[in-house]
């Protein structure tokens, strides 16, 4: 049914800007080597993300793009069925075709296109199997009730396992580009943070006693002075079986906290690396926008490159029709009906143009604010009757925010 | 007023995926419950604040503050809600602090995942077991507005997960009564938002099966937000209909384009719409606003047509 709407002229492109209008680029992704893409939730960020990508693909890079959002729609458009923790290889045939349905699309070398989502499970089972100094250390946490209860189960698990992703894909030399979507802003910050609040806890005193201590009941004795009534209270607060398991947990898992240290130091600075950028994604809602800015200024206090704002689903306005001419226009209207008939439908649909107006009026204010905030006009993708849903679309997307 | 029977549950959690507008069914749901006569309390989850706003009130920060008639808001924050915890149960701030500000267990507290959502969703747990000094409920109604789908599912199980990795002791009884809460259809409903759109649609129908299979919680109603209003009757979509092509006047060509879009969207906002029927839950339509600000106006004008919809 989607297809047969597709055929409507309704639901046609929906690029109503004019053509050949040049603005100020605003994204240069040409000598990036990480793009990150930021926003709310449901602003689109996994779209923006993969049509990044495919853009710079098309222009002869290397890319790989790196998705958390478990959503199906990305491995469809992709044309990859199914995206899993394992990178795969966009088929170079679909990609070639998608770059001939959109003009901006020169001839020459195409780069390559990868894709992968993040598997929470299988990257920490990965991380552990390497950084453990041998086979019997990787097992005993891997079989741990805990380990399996901070792998899988708990929020906040997959930002660890990220950080090592990221790390890994950078460090392989085959990729030009990587870009990463991250999860919607709120546990995006968390996401940006985990590296940081690893070092921390990881520098604390606690995990250096925890890497040299194994046996039984150390645990009590890391806390220092007042230990007893440490263990004590905590005990009222959790119960007590549970924080020395957890201690001990803690201490097997020390035997890897050096590796993973390291690495989410190199993280933490190829975030901050000359060739990164953050892009951040909003629609033109208030409230997207405000988190948008918010999200700008979180940047810029964690030290984190600022790459530009994308507004996504802009409404373009129509022309004007006055409102003083609908008389006129019902009666040249081609239609056999009453003339009070076709009045009330040229009403109506002047009706549908001005709602749809005001609503690029808003969009509007909103690319305003973000032009001012970012010191130059955001990308732009206007909004599209129906969803991006293949490679042309994301191709589409790309070569909006080219312009 | 009165409230139909869904809406008098005592704890009401609204999820749905990133960006389906669970803030504004909060503020719908927040709306009608006080206007009923209702104590209302808010919870939203340390994010940038929304409800407030569409009462037309300031942030208003970690403090439950009154922002309406009958309706309270927080905006529950993971450090403050642990102090608050770690206070009721130690009884002493002197020995909160030793513990607390403990290097160790800072650590400690700081890397355990899904500690700061277990810790938030115990303090909305908290309020809904507060009492007035003569026994009554503080609260007649406590409403959460939920973290987004993909971070939902994992927070409404967390306290599952500890009931039954924790052994026993505190933890294991708070976690178990939160559990033991969460699936109470008496007092508990989870209401479910989503767009009448192909990625939402569809996060819905498997989010619908994983609460009532996986999980066992009692769902509430499924608010389908930004349904685009008819814009044409029956008579005249069927005369519209025969302008099959673009009228060669510009302006009427301009008319023409905006109808067959809104109309075209429509078409499929309905189509999404009739997929959704098929869960068999109480299913509420919001109606587009096509204004250029959203606030207690748009809040008040959704809660009216809500409340025609809910039996």
């Amino acid at each position: 049914m989607m297809r047969a709407e597709r055929g409507t002229p309704g639901t046609s492109d929906g690029e109503r800007s004019p053509e050949g209008r040049s603005e100020p680029r605003t994204l240069r992704v040409a000598d990036e080597r990480l793009l990150v893409t930021a926003g709310a939730g449901g602003v689109g960020k996994t779209t923006i993300a993969a049509s990044l990508a495919v853009g710079a693909a098309l222009a002869g890079r290397r890319v790989a793009v790196l998705t958390i959002d478990p959503a199906r729609r990305l491995a469809d458009a992709l044309g990859l069925g199914q995206l899993t923790g394992e990178l795969r290889r966009v088929d170079p045939a679909l990609l070639e075709r998608a770059a001939r349905t959109t003009r901006a699309a020169s001839e020459g070398t195409r780069g390559e296109l990868w894709a992968m989502m993040l598997d929470v499970h299988t990257t920490s089972d990965q991380m552990v199997r390497r950084f453990a100094p041998d086979a019997e250390t990787a097992r005993t946490i891997l079989e741990n009730k805990y380990y399996r209860y901070f792998s899988t189960s708990l929020s906040g698990s997959q930002e660890y396992m990220a950080i090592e992703q990221v790390r890994t894909l950078a460090a392989d030399g085959r990729f030009d580009l990587i870009v990463l979507d991250t999860p919607p802003a709120a546990d995006a910050l968390e996401f940006l943070d985990a590296p940081d609040r690893l070092i921390e806890a990881l520098d604390s005193k606690a995990v250096q006693m925890l890497q040299n201590g194994r046996s039984g009941g150390f645990g009590a004795r890391l806390l220092g002075r007042g230990r007893d009534l440490i263990m004590r209270s905590l005990n009222t607060l959790t119960g007590g079986q549970f924080l020395e398991e957890l201690i001990e947990f803690m201490a097997v898992f020390g035997s890897i906290l050096d590796a993973l240290k390291t690495a989410s130091e190199a993280v933490h600075h190829l975030l901050r690396a000359p060739t990164s950028r953050f892009l951040l994604v909003t629609t033109p809602t208030a409230s997207n926008v405000e988190e948008a800015l918010h999200f700008q200024t979180t940047l810029a206090e964690r030290g984190l490159p600022f790459g530009g704002f994308i507004a996504n689903r802009v409404h373009v306005a129509y022309p004007e029709v006055p409102e003083i001419l609908l008389p006129d226009l019902a009666r040249t209207l081609a239609l056999e009906a009453p003339l009070a008939a076709r009045q009330a439908l040229v009403e109506r649909l002047h009706s549908a143009l001005r709602a749809h107006n005001r609503m690029a009026e808003r969009d509007g204010a909103a690319l305003e604010r973000l032009a001012e905030a970012g010191g130059h006009p955001p990308g732009v993708v206007p909004l599209f009757p129906l969803d991006v849903r293949d490679l042309a679309g994301l191709a589409r997307v790309a070569a909006h925010l080219e312009r | 007023m009165r409230l139909p029977p869904i809406l008098q549950r005592r704890f009401v959690l609204v999820t749905g995926k990133g960006g389906v507008g669970k803030s504004t069914v909060t503020a719908v749901l927040a709306r009608l419950s006080a206007r009923a006569g209702r104590r209302t309390l808010v919870c939203e989850l340390n994010t940038r604040e929304r409800i407030p706003g569409l009462f037309g009130q300031p942030p208003v920060g970690g403090e439950v503050t009154r922002i309406a008639d009958n309706l309270w808001s927080v905006n529950i924050q993971p450090a403050l809600a642990m102090e608050e915890y770690a206070l009721m149960k130690l009884r002493f701030r002197t020995l909160y602090r030793l513990v607390f500000e403990n290097p160790v267990v800072r650590g400690m507290v700081g890397v355990i995942p899904g500690v700061h959502h277990l810790l938030m969703l115990g303090k909305a747990f908290n309020h809904e077991r507060e009492v007035e000094s003569d026994g009554r409920p503080t609260w007649d109604t406590i409403i959460v507005d939920a973290p987004a789908t993909g971070h939902g599912l994992t927070f409404f199980q967390l306290p599952r997960i500890i009931r039954d990795a924790v052994p026993a002791g505190n933890l294991h009884r708070e976690a178990a009564d939160m559990w033991a809460l969460l699936t109470d259809p008496r007092r508990t409903a989870v209401h479910l938002v989503t767009l009448p759109e192909e990625l939402p649609v569809r996060e819905t129908v498997e989010l619908h099966q994983r609460l009532t299979r996986d999980l066992g919680m009692p769902l509430g109603c499924l608010f389908v937000n930004m349904m685009p209003p008819p814009l044409l009757e029956a008579a005249q979509a069927e005369l519209f209909a025969h302008l099959t092509e673009a009228p060669s006047d510009p302006y009427l060509a301009t008319l023409w384009a905006a109808g067959r879009i809104r109309l075209g969207r429509e078409a499929l906002a309905g189509s999404y719409r009739r997929q959704l029927a098929d869960l068999a839950l109480p299913l509420i339509e919001l109606p587009t606003q096509y204004s250029r600000d959203f606030g207690p106006e748009q809040i008040s004008l959704l809660s009216d047509r809500a409340l025609e919809q809910i039996r």
